[in-house]
């Protein structure tokens, strides 16, 4: 289970009938708006990577038809078919669009947290969406690089205190913690 | 010279006809949040929390859940949307071994 690593117990909060708060300490906005920089720079990368054809940019068609070599890049953008020649074609027309939406999310979040007075952050349903979109694709990303997929959670807990591991290992964690608060937030309503 | 019978006529008439079903799937993943998963079913098909609670706990304990059924068209759809948020889906033909 995630550990709570910040002195705001709370979490998000429904206010309303269609806000969701959360008050962020600058650390933590900072921490947040580097990981989502973080994400947007890989998007764009991949996105600059292929030579632009005006007339196949238009009708959001991209030259990429082959899988992210990156990991990270793979996780965010998967293959939608187990058959690598459908995947492939899949991908060729879909993935300018899935990267766009993923962008999308990231600027909602990385724009609520320069805007936020005095540390409160403050989103509607679809604000909210993008947020949980947006921390989804930075634990994914996070998730990858510390092997979340082969490594069980009692040795990443064990990392040693000099392990730059560790202190990702807690970021991890600590968003995992937000995200469940705002997604309990949202959940409220629905009862 | 090959001869048609009812039954091969039938068979190719399936094959060409191609309105098998197609399937979404959604593989467990073990960064996705339990709760996550359960409301982006809600969210994005509009599922009932029981239902969505239900598929989220089979992808949870199965490793995988058939999620939405229809057309290729729609599930390459309802793919693309839970790629937007970041579950691990891919769709294939409903009659393909899971």
């Amino acid at each position: 289970m995630s550990k709570r690593e910040s002195e705001h117990i709370d979490g998000f909060y429904r206010h309303g009938d269609n806000a969701y708060v959360v008050q962020l300490s600058e650390s933590e906005r900072e921490v947040l708006t580097n990981l989502v920089e973080q994400i947007l720079e890989l998007l764009g990368e991949r996105a600059d990577k292929h030579v632009d054809d005006p007339l196949a940019a238009m009708v959001g068609i991209t030259s990429h038809d082959s899988p992210p070599e990156d990991d990270v890049l793979l996780r965010l953008l998967p293959n939608a078919y187990a058959d690598q020649v459908d995947a492939s074609e899949f991908r060729r027309y879909t993935e300018s669009t899935l990267r766009s939406k993923k962008y999308g999310h990231s600027m909602s979040m990385r724009i609520t947290l320069k805007t936020a007075i005095d540390g409160i952050i403050e989103v509607d349903h679809d604000g909210a969406n993008d947020w949980l979109g947006a921390m989804n694709d930075i634990r994914l990303a996070l998730g990858v690089r510390l092997k979340v997929e082969q490594t069980n959670h009692e040795e990443l807990e064990l990392l040693a205190p000099d392990d730059p591991l560790r202190g990702v290992y807690a970021v991890y964690n600590w968003l995992g913690w937000l995200q469940g608060s705002l997604i309990d937030a949202l959940m409220d309503e629905d009862i | 010279m090959v001869k048609l019978d009812e039954k091969i006529e039938e068979a190719i008439k399936e094959i060409f006809s191609d309105n098998s079903p197609w399937v979404t799937i959604i593989w467990d993943d073990p960064v996705n949040l339990m709760s996550y998963v359960t409301y982006v079913l809600m969210e994005l098909f509009g599922y009932s929390r029981e239902k969505a609670h239900e598929l989220m706990m089979k992808v949870h304990t199965e490793g995988k859940a058939v999620v939405s059924t229809g057309s290729r068209e729609e599930m390459e759809h309802d793919v693309a949307r839970l790629h937007e948020y970041g579950l691990w889906a891919t769709l294939q033909r409903g009659d393909q071994a899971l």
